[in-house]
């Protein structure tokens, strides 16, 4: 069967060029070589000889639109990434190291998150930090909160133990640092469907950024360390690890195997997207949601993020909001937005980032929406940052529309 | 995952098959492995336009007799001429409803003009399409022809030489314009679909509609490669109105910018009608009970299974997956379908690439209704549509899209009619 | 039409093209007559090794000799037609371990270097190579392009007033009394008939020089045996790989550019055949079933084509005077052999030693001419391997990175010539390949191209993964505009090109290269609706 298992992936690629049409950067930087070049064609070179490796493979946003368009089942953002990985010459900066370690500097911003959300967000700060490190200044930063989630969750241990089903929640940086909310949100609607929630024995940053500023070492090593917890809660304890971020819950399933040579075949399965975990839950039949019973009417447009859409699984999450009584829903067309994580912050990719995303910010205007629902954090920025709606996680929307 | 009906394959004939039933308000799931041959489109679709003998076909309703006489197991030969008639009716109409307009009819076949200057018989051909009603000729005299500079996935000699020779005069320019700059700034980036996104803006194609203006003389027609936009449809019909003369586009070599336009016009109709489309999915493994698939499994899905009622098999051939072939066999490999082929591996090719190949003639069997077979025996509720199917050359016959579109809706009203 | 010339070559294969050279070199005009394109035959359709002579060290010490001291003079001369890659002699379970050490030391008394390695260094070296050998010895293979051999040393000959005339067939050799004055020909392309006369008529047809022998009125017994190979998507190996044992069949996995190729079978053919063969599906069965033992992951991968080549071998008992055949060289004066003047036979041998083979010719072309003219060809370094790649990349580094290595690669410091200063021309035809709209024009322009099978040979264009589907249109269209020919002869040309990449592909096509053809078909076939004259 045509899977992406065989031996020489990169070869089953007919040359049909259908990911030329679907790759976001390559129709505004003419830079980027284009997921067919420097996917399957360029790796065939490359195996000729590493020197045929193109440094301009950096403009690829591993968003995968690629492999989803392919009808060949070619992993083209990997070939790319994996080639990156294997030949890239170009040492990380301070910015990369700035950017990549979430981990880090949320553990030193949230105790003083008032002073540096407001400081970054002065002039000055950002002008510096745009010439001096690269992070484009137009670009606003996600705000700190004040103390991390995991300092919350700690104080509830106990009573999260009484529940008899058991999941482990993989929070992410972004939910720990910036936005604890969600995280609280996930415990009220586990908890409404009768679901305790713990955390990892020990949770690092998924490693996106790591990877995606070339600090694999770093992302093999938290993979090693975060794989390891996943495995004692799958195997030992028998919980499944659920998460909230689409990317994270994306690099622990797949990126982790394909180019980080960690092999989590064993738990693979049992790490999922928090709206596929309680989508399941509900398809089962054995439990309920109950709503508010008044319900204004919202309307929602959802927008599904590129490691969603590879996924697959933006099903589950429209699904879910279908339910949610009030909630008029529109499902944008599937587009990348442009920011990919920590890409559309760095100064030579802001133009890319924001020349990807004016499809889909003209598309969200213009849907009349109230709120743009997504399940990626770093979207959920890129689009509050560049059209005049807020953002809210489908959780969240749930979580609010609960009893 | 519950629907009533989950189809496996998102080109042609499973958005076909799905719109069909969707309309009817069935649930519907299509699992799509990447995008379809559709991205490969001509910009028409083809019933039939030769029978298995080699002979031009005049009018595809006229020929059926000799094709069921000559290819007793095509897919057609099942087909009365009325039914042929009112399924490549339906399929015409339902293409209409999604918002594609076309030209043509099943009684009568025209002929479109190829990228190196071919006339091919067609069915239905998109709006905006170079056509004529006759194989040799075409509606004018006198034409000006444009491609984007630099642009090599169009050929105006060949087509210049070609119209001539069907005597049109034809004066060929290429034109340039800065957005078109950028994209050359890439050595393999300027394709169809990169080049028709500039035109997406009224601006651009404003510039073009200026260029054209002083150069067009007094050319009755103007013909350009198909790359007139790919969210804006109606490229054609603004230039027109700029230009005040009729303005028609040919096909490129891929990707086909009137392929994926259809692609996305019929995948949101089916979205709209209420449709799942599962996009960059593979069926990896069933469950069954007795002749009943009961379960499709899915790489993305893994552990939850998509239920139906029926399922449709519509995988393509080779190309696409629907069919696989290793050196001593072929097989269709979701299901383990039983596949019609010759067995010696040298007789699946003709030595002349331009030669119908018996390999495209390979297929899953099926009864009557259409229902696949494995080991012998039919499986109650699995229907093949499009390419999939046995029996006929799709190339060969020209008949790729009409097989795809009347067997899916073949499909989609035996399923419909079990309720 | 009569043109003159001191000796006409007949044959541009790597040794006429040698024979070529090394004549213009020392100041012998020359004239090569082509039938069809250049590096058609033998030279064209092997494994491409550059063998370090250790496959034949045990049988034939002599061909093992010349082999060697050609593969240190073609890494010199040759250097941007030559990979480096050396070469692994296995030792399979099936094949035990004696013949190693006798191997090792037939290699040495040749003057090769031999050196056993652990199986698990060998596997670290190369890891493609079949984990279960028992032992391992590295010699100096390589590869070698044939095409751009056989271009390279057109290009100098040329240079030095040389005249190549290809798609010329002879089909008569002038005879007065008993001396050849030169030869008749017809130009393919256009029809017309010409006249050539010269003091010495080479004949250097390869296997078709047993007919070109006849028809000057001598005998020169030929043997053709075809050898098939096949040709897998991608370089699965780094390092040439061979079996440790007695020459055998599918015993050679040679790296080349992009692709490793599997070789060969060997059985005789009858000669109605050498002119069209077809690689049978239990050739392909073999080639891959031993294949595998090398490289096992070669199961799975995927294979582009098939093609078969026809060596030339002599028959022994008709060379009176006993030098050649031992060491596979065969030079025949017919003079000597048959008292007919002005006539040489140049055959046997084998790619590697194409220079020796011209050296050997042109050293008795001079001894009847009365020139004492030294053969350089040893020393001169052919055009395109006269300078450091590294040095001509920093030259070129506006070119983005894989074109700019590729154009290198196939073209050395001549890729200078390349006109890529605009962004059109940097345009890619061939994406598998990297070929350009300037790689393309320089061809066409300055490497004898008629037609898309020829341009392929220069450049590459459709050679890789997708077999032309997609750069063969575009070739064409160039060609078209270009002027090469027009634009009917350039559909038909485009038809006959398909049809040659068929006829590689059709004994492989199951699997994706089965999905390639489909797709190939339906854009040609069906959106383009291009159609076969011939056949119609």
């Amino acid at each position: 069967m045509m899977t992406e298992q065989s031996n020489f992936n990169f070869e089953q690629c007919i040359k049909c060029t259908v990911c030329t049409v679907y790759c976001p950067v390559a129709s505004v930087n003419p830079l980027f070589p284009g997921p067919k070049q420097a996917g399957p064609d360029g790796e065939r070179l490359r195996l000729k000889h590493k020197g045929f490796y193109d440094e301009s493979l950096k403009w690829c946003l591993n968003c995968k639109r690629c492999e989803v368009a392919c009808p060949s089942n070619v992993r083209i953002g990997d070939i790319i990434q994996a080639a990156r990985i294997k030949h890239s010459t170009k040492k990380p900066g301070l910015r990369e190291k700035m950017l990549a370690n979430t981990d880090f500097m949320g553990s030193m911003a949230t105790p003083f998150a008032p002073i540096v959300n407001f400081s970054v967000g002065l002039k000055p700060v950002k002008v510096v930090l745009d010439k001096v490190i690269g992070i484009d200044h137009r670009r606003t930063f996600p705000k700190y909160s004040f103390g991390t989630f995991e300092s919350w969750m700690k104080r509830r241990r106990k009573k999260q133990a009484k529940y008899a089903r058991q999941v482990s929640y993989f929070h992410g940086c972004y939910v720990n640092y910036n936005n604890p909310q969600l995280g609280k949100d996930f415990v009220k609607v586990m908890n409404a469907l009768g679901v305790g929630v713990q955390m990892l024995e020990k949770e690092k940053c998924c490693g996106v950024p790591l990877i995606s500023n070339g600090l694999i070492d770093k992302a093999r090593r938290q993979g090693e360390v975060n794989t390891a917890s996943i495995r004692k809660s799958v195997v030992e304890n028998k919980w499944p690890v659920v998460g909230t971020s689409s990317t994270c819950t994306f690099t622990l399933r797949d990126e982790y195997p394909h180019l980080l040579d960690i092999d989590n075949a064993d738990v693979r399965d049992h790490i999922e997207l928090a709206t596929r975990y309680i989508y399941r839950l509900l398809a089962e039949g054995n439990v309920q949601l109950r709503f508010k019973k008044k319900a204004p009417v919202r309307r929602v447009a959802y927008h599904t993020a590129c490691h969603m859409e590879k996924l697959g699984w933006a099903y589950y999450s429209i699904e879910l909001l279908r339910m949610i009584p009030g909630v008029e829903l529109t499902v944008l067309d599937s587009q990348c937005c442009g920011i990919a994580g920590t890409y559309g912050f760095k100064k030579e990719n802001y133009p890319t980032a924001q020349a990807i995303g004016e499809g889909i910010f003209r598309k969200i205007e213009a849907s009349g929406c109230d709120v743009v629902s997504t399940d990626c954090e770093t979207c959920k920025w890129q689009i509050e940052m560049s059209t005049s709606k807020p953002v809210v996680h489908p959780i969240s929307l749930l979580a609010e529309a609960l009893e | 995952m519950r629907f009533d009906t989950v189809i496996i394959g998102g080109g042609l004939a499973g958005l076909i098959c799905g719109i069909r039933l969707a309309k009817q308000g069935e649930r519907c799931a299509i699992i799509s492995l990447g995008h379809s041959a559709l991205h490969f489109s001509s910009g028409s679709l083809e019933l039939l336009g030769a029978l298995p003998d080699g002979s031009t076909v005049v009018s595809p309703a006229d020929a059926l007799d000799a094709l069921r006489q000559m290819a007793p197991e095509h897919p057609y030969a099942r087909y009365s001429r009325e039914r042929f008639l009112a399924l490549a009716a339906e399929g015409a109409t339902l293409m209409q409803e999604a918002g594609v307009a076309t030209f043509g009819s099943a009684e009568q076949n025209h002929y479109r003009l190829t990228p190196v200057g071919a006339m091919k018989p067609a069915w239905l051909t998109f709006e905006g399409y170079v056509h004529s009603p006759n194989a040799d000729s075409l509606p004018w005299k006198n034409v000006a022809l444009f491609n984007a500079e630099g642009f090599l996935d169009f050929y105006a000699q060949f087509l210049k030489d070609e119209m001539l020779r069907m005597g049109t005069k034809c004066a060929a320019y290429t034109f340039n314009l800065p957005e078109l700059e950028q994209i050359r700034q890439n050595p393999t980036e300027m394709r169809s679909a990169n080049i028709a996104r500039i035109f997406d803006k009224r601006e651009t194609l404003d510039k073009l509609a200026d260029i054209i203006a002083a150069k067009m003389d007094d050319a009755e027609a103007i013909l350009l490669p198909a790359v007139l936009g790919v969210d804006c449809k109606d490229g054609v019909r603004y230039l027109e109105q700029k230009l005040g003369r009729k303005v028609a586009v040919i096909a490129t070599l891929p990707p086909s910018v009137p392929g994926l336009q259809v692609q996305t016009l019929l995948r949101r109709y089916f979205q709209e009608l209420g449709g799942v489309y599962m996009l960059g999915d593979t069926a990896v493994g069933y469950k069954s009970e007795g002749n009943k698939i009961t379960a499709v499994y899915t790489r993305n899905h893994g552990d939850i299974p998509f239920l139906a009622t029926n399922y449709v098999l519509a995988t393509g051939s080779f190309f696409s997956g629907g069919l696989e072939a290793t050196n001593d066999r072929i097989c269709e490999p979701l299901f383990g379908a039983d596949v019609q082929y010759v067995a010696d591996r040298g007789e699946w090719y003709d030595r002349d690439l331009f030669k119908p190949q018996a390999y495209e003639s390979f297929g899953v069997k099926t009864d009557e209704l259409l229902r696949a077979m494995r080991q012998g025996q039919v499986i109650d509720n699995l229907y093949v549509a499009g390419a999939t199917l046995p029996g006929f050359n799709a190339v060969k016959e020209g008949c790729g899209a009409g097989v795809s579109i009347l067997t899916a809706l073949d499909v989609a009203e035996r399923i419909l009619s079990k309720k | 039409m009569t043109k003159q010339a001191d000796v006409i070559i007949i044959g541009g294969g790597a040794t006429g093209a040698g024979v070529a050279r090394d004549c213009a070199l020392r100041g012998i005009k020359a004239l090569l007559l082509e039938r069809g394109d250049i590096a058609t035959g033998a030279t064209g359709r092997n494994h491409g090794l550059l063998h370090s002579g250790a496959r034949y060290a045990v049988t034939d010490r002599e061909s093992a000799e010349e082999c060697i001291k050609e593969n240190m003079i073609l890494r010199r001369i040759a250097s941007h037609c030559v990979e480096e890659t050396d070469g692994l002699f296995l030792s399979l379970p099936e094949d035990g371990l004696e013949f190693q050490a006798k191997f090792i030391e037939a290699c040495r008394a040749a003057g090769i270097r031999a050196d056993a390695i652990d199986p698990k260094e060998a596997l670290r070296l190369e890891p493609s190579a079949n984990p279960a050998m028992i032992g391992a010895v590295r010699v100096p293979d390589g590869a070698v392009d044939p095409f751009r051999l056989t271009m390279a040393n057109l290009i100098d000959a040329k240079a030095h007033g040389a005249e190549v005339l290809t798609y010329h067939k002879v089909t008569e050799l002038i005879r007065e009394q008993d001396r050849i004055v030169g030869v008749k020909a017809v130009d393919c392309r256009s029809g017309e008939k010409k006249e050539f006369r010269a003091e010495i008529v080479v004949n250097a047809g390869g296997i078709w020089g047993h007919d070109l022998a006849a028809m000057a009125g001598v005998t020169v017994k030929m043997l053709p045996a075809k050898g098939s190979l096949l040709i897998f998507g991608h370089r699965v190996n780094n390092i040439v790989l061979n079996r440790c044992r007695k020459p055998a069949d599918a015993d050679i996995l040679v790296p080349g550019d992009t692709i490793s190729l599997i070789g060969t079978t060997s059985s005789k053919v009858p000669f109605d055949e050498v002119d069209n063969m077809y690689v049978t599906a239990d050739e392909v069965d073999l080639l891959l079933r031993e294949g595998t033992k090398l490289a096992p992951s070669l199961a799975h991968t995927r294979i582009l084509r098939a093609y078969a080549g026809v060596r030339p071998l002599v028959a022994s008992d008709d060379d009176p005077s006993g030098r050649s055949v031992s060491r596979g060289i065969v030079v025949l004066d017919h003079a000597t052999r048959d008292g007919l003047e002005g006539f040489i036979t140049i055959t046997g041998g084998k790619l590697m030693t194409y220079r020796l083979m011209a050296e050997w010719t042109v050293d008795l072309i001079c001894k009847k001419l009365n020139i004492n003219k030294k053969c350089t060809t040893a020393e001169c370094k052919l055009p395109g391997s006269r300078e450091k790649e590294e040095k001509i990349s920093k030259r070129l580094h506006s070119v983005p990175v894989a074109q700019r290595e590729s154009a290198i690669n196939r073209h050395g410091e001549m890729a200078e010539r390349l006109d890529v200063g605009d962004a059109a021309a940097r345009s890619l035809v061939c994406e598998c390949e990297e070929v350009s709209v300037g790689e393309v024009k320089y061809a066409l322009n300055e490497l004898d191209v008629h037609n898309l099978v020829d341009l392929r040979r220069r450049t590459r264009v459709g050679m890789g993964t997708c077999q032309g589907e997609l750069c063969a249109c575009r070739a064409a269209g160039i060609m078209a505009e270009a002027g090469k020919y027009c634009s009917h002869q350039a559909k038909q040309d485009l038809v006959s090109f398909l049809n040659e990449r068929w006829k590689g592909m059709a004994p492989v096509a199951w699997g994706d290269t089965l999905r390639e053809s489909e797709f190939t078909m339906w854009l040609y076939d069906g959106v383009c609706g291009l159609k076969n004259e011939k056949t119609e």
